[in-house]
């Protein structure tokens, strides 16, 4: 064979691993756009089938019943905040908790993850009392303070500064740096992963949470893009398509925002050099 | 060459770990104190609160009586509740390993430079913004024992036809499955980050080394994840023995009590049977079950991570 | 919503969320205004909305103002919620079955005195099975707001195509199950009855339903002790099991309500359902009919309630308003609106009554049927709900296969018994 032709680059043959993967991961939200298209009649046949046109007035119902932008508005401030408060205080203990040896760490550690193993169904009630107790109640407060900081970031940060070589922040401690500065100047910038990682998965729990934000808030101008939709379809008959299109909605920035942050995950195995 | 040097310098810091100083715990301290001060504030006092509520005979609105450990008594002579303990730990020691087998191959998949990797990203992540009455709606579809179509594909294929969640003796592994599913694509984001973070220099040195490709994964990338492997195994459990919303949007703790998990029966406890002291007291349970399973898998994880960079 | 935690812990968290938030009383001079709390959706909605406005353009000085709760779903532990956090609403539409929860609470209004002493209420004027569902220890604590029951469904084109007869009103349980059994085909996924078997109070009220058509009885006279597993409750526990395990031509649906989608595409041939149903099947040419009988053709009721809370001064404005919902004229134009059936025998004497019919033709029988077939109704206990868990999955159990209809009996027989006695 040429020069030439051997460079030409064949399709790899892990596609046929991937379609059929893809395929089952996506056809649940495929079912959901579909539906969202569809006609309240269509979406009662059996088998379910495609509509047979797309019906984008289900979009427009869901957007309409109530204050969509204030809700899409309070749920990005709160979100936003959320994930920068996640990132900056939880890089901060993550760090800390990996690698500073310092007396009643693992008992704070442990604490941390303790918090979570009480099932939220029992936790919510005397949280919501503790938020009534420093004025925060039916307020977007309500819903960024609680959550400025999460045992799941500290979690992550942790996990992720494990695993990295003891000898960056040797050299830079060596050079004079202080902590903070070595992880600044020197560890932050390097893990880009790992806080696109956080950034991702902070931002999806805080924009999909939906119970929480049900009991902390009760004005319709407080809600959050989640509640906002469940308040409005209910009952006996669930009109399908109008709830899956503002499902459909509601999913779209957290998606974009993982498009965006697959800027930060371009190291690839054939970087590596390795054959 | 810096590489060498590098692990050299690590062995040392393997076998003698320096001494703690003070500037270190006041670092420590000031380091965790923002974020941990929050979660406590936020997050503890509940949790001391559900141990209050156990001791106590309430329907979580009028004010209660003090039992004394008169709901716990009641908690083990409660063969239901012993019924959905079984469950819970069932379904959590499949559910974790399964993801965290499935969820490391399939990071390693996306991490290859194949063209349109980022569809194949997105397509793993898409589950986890599918809402939960979504996923429950189409699984409680698709395993429709009498007209879903998996069961029609089976039998076009000759196989037999599953009960899924109609089956007592299928339907927890149908929730199995579906959960799995949904939580693949996290536990992929995490290994993917983990597997993106491995500095090439590394790789680059076993290559020289004279490592074939598996080798290197072997040697050097696998060591690298096991502190992802244990945030994943913590993480998972804490997720796996507080199973809920997936069981009420499709099985609702049936057929027969098969996936009554225990924050079903705590919820039916709670807001069925009004008895909120009970409730609490399963709710200490599972506290106290999800606290010594995490205190066992970090302490694995820790002799696992100590070891692995001992022997970098 | 149909989210689960979020109507019970909604509630709850009021219980939590004392005074901060201001409720939805204003005051002005001397205008009162009574909140009512309701799950309704859709055109229910829309008709309860234009009541309340036609209400408070009538009368300016006694305001009502719908709060809508969130889905009726979590109307109990909301309302029970809002005893504690002091916020409660002056009226609320309360499903039949929380009645003993509520009664028992300070909060609920006994209104015995007002029915008897309010000229012109006619409280015989309700059904019997509604004043059933309001009355607790001879004491009345609710005004009715819905009422339903269980009816034969059926597929015309699917009888028409296996050439069998339509069902009448003295079909027995043979000529059910030999329909059901000549309109299956499993196979191509086609069945001949749905049952609902996801082992909640959907499945039980139709076993109830089964009970009494054979003569049974829940409990016994006192309530002290289970009479189900007697004659009558085997043969209704035996002919489930013979038309879903012998016959296989039942579609056991999973409590997702995919019976409504195969029903509408013809995969069904007969559902035992309520008139809230009939909307979605538009691409059925239905009948209604009687239930099958055995010893009587017995249907079930489901009716919900208005239920008033708090004493003191807006007790009388409150009863003003809901006098005036549930009074026949009224009521008829919300029942027009809704496809929702009458609750008073008066307003089927009404002259717009006809106009209701012909809109909505299949709840003729669904009227009929409530005045001659709804006699029995569950009991108003306490006990009512850990009943009902443990007869939903007995029938679960044989509706599977997994137990003998006796079998499966004894074992509710001895659990029942149990949670009676720990009364």
């Amino acid at each position: 064979m040429s020069a030439v032709a051997r460079r030409r680059r064949r399709p790899s043959p892990l596609h046929l691993i991937l379609i059929p993967l893809s395929l089952v991961m996506v056809s649940p939200l495929v079912w959901m756009v579909s539906l969202s298209v569809s006609t309240q009649a269509e979406a009662r046949r059996f088998p379910p089938g495609l509509p047979s046109g797309i019906h984008w007035h289900n979009y427009v119902d869901a957007t309409t019943q109530g204050p969509f932008g204030t809700w899409l508005a309070n749920s990005a401030i709160v979100s936003i905040t959320c994930v920068l408060g996640n990132v900056v205080l939880c890089s901060l203990a993550g760090y800390a908790f990996a690698r500073i040896r310092f007396a009643g760490s693992r008992v704070l550690f442990i604490g941390v993850l303790a918090t979570l193993m009480v099932p939220f169904q029992i936790v919510m009630l005397p949280m919501l009392i503790m938020v009534r107790s420093v004025g925060l109640t039916d307020t977007l407060g309500a819903l960024i303070v609680p959550n400025l900081a999460t045992p799941l970031g500290v979690f992550l940060f942790r996990q992720f500064f494990l695993a990295l070589p003891r000898e960056l922040e040797e050299a830079a401690r060596i050079d004079g740096a202080t902590r903070l500065r070595t992880l600044r100047s020197v560890l932050m910038p390097l893990m880009g992963p790992t806080i696109a990682t956080v950034t991702v998965l902070t931002f999806l729990n805080s924009w999909n949470d939906f119970l929480w934000p049900l009991v902390a808030v009760q004005s319709p101008g407080n809600m959050t893009v989640q509640l906002g939709l469940q308040n409005f379809q209910s009952g006996h008959t669930t009109n399908w398509p109008v709830l899956m299109a503002g499902t459909v909605i509601s999913q779209v920035p957290v998606l974009v925002l993982f498009v965006l942050a697959q800027r930060f995950f371009v190291r690839s195995v054939a970087q590596s050099g390795i054959k | 060459m810096a590489v060498l040097t590098a692990e050299r310098r690590n062995e040392r810091h393997a076998r003698a770990p320096r001494r703690a100083r003070s500037a270190d715990h006041i670092a420590g301290w000031a380091f965790t104190s923002p974020a941990v001060l929050l979660i406590f504030l936020f997050g503890l006092v509940p949790v001391l609160w559900t141990f209050w509520l156990s001791v106590q005979d309430t329907d979580l609105t009028s004010p209660g009586t003090f039992v004394g450990s008169a709901k716990y008594r009641q908690m083990i002579h409660d063969p239901l509740f012993w019924r959905s303990a079984r469950e819970s730990l069932l379904y959590t020691v499949l559910f974790v390993p399964i993801t965290l087998v499935l969820a490391l191959p399939i990071a390693v998949l996306l991490n290859q430079r194949v063209r349109g990797m980022l569809i194949y990203r997105m397509a793993v992540y898409v589950p986890l913004v599918t809402s939960t009455v979504a996923t429950g709606v189409i699984f409680s579809y698709l395993l429709n024992e009498q007209v879903g179509p998996v069961n029609g594909v089976l039998s076009k294929l000759g196989l037999p036809e599953g009960g899924f969640f109609q089956d007592p003796g299928q339907a927890l592994f149908s929730v199995v499955g579906m959960t799995v599913w949904g939580w693949l694509g996290f536990a992929v984001i995490i290994y993917l980050a983990a597997l993106q973070n491995v500095p090439p220099e590394l790789l680059e040195a076993a290559a020289l080394d004279g490592c074939t490709r598996f080798r290197a994964f072997l040697k050097v990338e696998l060591p690298l994840l096991f502190p992802a492997t244990s945030f994943l195994l913590v993480w998972l459990t804490i997720n796996g023995l507080q199973l809920f919303d997936e069981v009420y949007v499709t099985t609702k703790g049936g057929p027969l009590h098969a996936t009554t998990v225990l924050v079903y029966y705590l919820y039916d406890q709670a807001l069925v049977n009004f008895d909120g002291g009970y409730a609490a007291a399963i709710g200490v349970a599972v506290f106290l079950v999800i606290l010594l399973v995490t205190l066992v898998q970090l302490r694995i994880g820790r002799r696992m991570s100590y070891e692995s960079e001992a022997s970098r | 919503m149909r989210h689960p935690i979020v109507a019970g812990l909604t509630g709850l968290v009021l219980a939590a969320a004392a005074a901060a938030c201001s409720g939805g009383s204003s005051s002005g001079s001397g205008t009162s205004t009574i909140t009512l709390w309701h799950g309704y959706t859709d055109a229910e909605a829309k008709a309860i909305t234009s009541l309340a406005q036609k209400w408070n353009g009538e009368h300016p000085k006694q305001q009502v103002h719908l709060i809508f709760n969130g889905g009726n779903d979590g109307a109990l532990q909301k309302t029970l919620a809002s005893f504690v956090s002091g916020k409660t609403p002056n009226i609320g539409y309360e499903y039949g079955s929380s009645i003993t929860t509520l009664a028992q609470r300070h909060q609920t209004q006994d209104l015995t005195s007002l029915v008897n002493s309010t000229a012109g209420f006619n409280w015989n004027d309700f059904f019997p099975a509604e004043r059933q569902a309001t009355t607790v220890n001879g004491k009345i604590y609710g005004v009715p707001a819905l009422v339903d029951n269980l009816a034969l469904v059926y597929n015309k084109k699917l009888f028409d195509a296996k050439h069998i007869p339509y069902p009448t009103a003295n079909w027995t349980w043979d000529d059910f199950r030999n329909a059901a059994r000549k309109l299956a085909d499993p196979a191509a996924k086609k069945y001949g009855w749905s049952f609902t078997n996801d082992g909640t109070e959907d499945t039980v009220w139709r076993y109830l339903a089964l009970l009494w058509q054979a003569g049974g009885d829940l409990l016994s006279p006192d309530g002290h002790k289970s009479a189900f597993d007697s004659p009558a409750g085997l043969q209704a526990m035996q002919l489930l099991h013979d038309m879903a395990v012998t016959d296989k031509s039942v579609y056991l649906d999973t409590g997702d309500q995919q019976y409504q989608q195969l029903f509408n595409s013809g995969r069904i041939g007969m559902l035992w359902t309520g008139p809230w149903d009939l909307g979605s099947f538009d691409q059925v040419q239905y009948g209604v009919q009687f239930l099958p009988g055995k010893v009587t053709h017995a249907t079930i009721s489901g009716p919900d309630n208005y239920m008033l809370f708090g004493a003191g001064g807006k007790k009388q404005p409150a009863w003003a308003f809901l006098q005036w919902l549930v009074s026949p004229q009224v009521h008829l134009e919300f029942a027009t609106a809704t496809g929702d059936l009458p609750i008073r025998q008066s307003e089927t004497k009404l002259p717009g009554y006809s106009a209701f019919l012909a809109k909505y033709p299949g709840n003729k029988v669904f009227m009929d049927n409530l005045t001659t077939n709804a006699t029995k109704a569950r009991p108003n206990i306490p006990q009512y709900p850990k009943i009902s868990q443990v007869l939903g999955v007995a029938v679960q159990s044989v509706l599977l296969g997994k137990a003998q209809p006796q079998a499966a009996l004894d074992s509710a027989r001895d659990q029942i018994d149990q949670i009676l006695a720990g009364a």
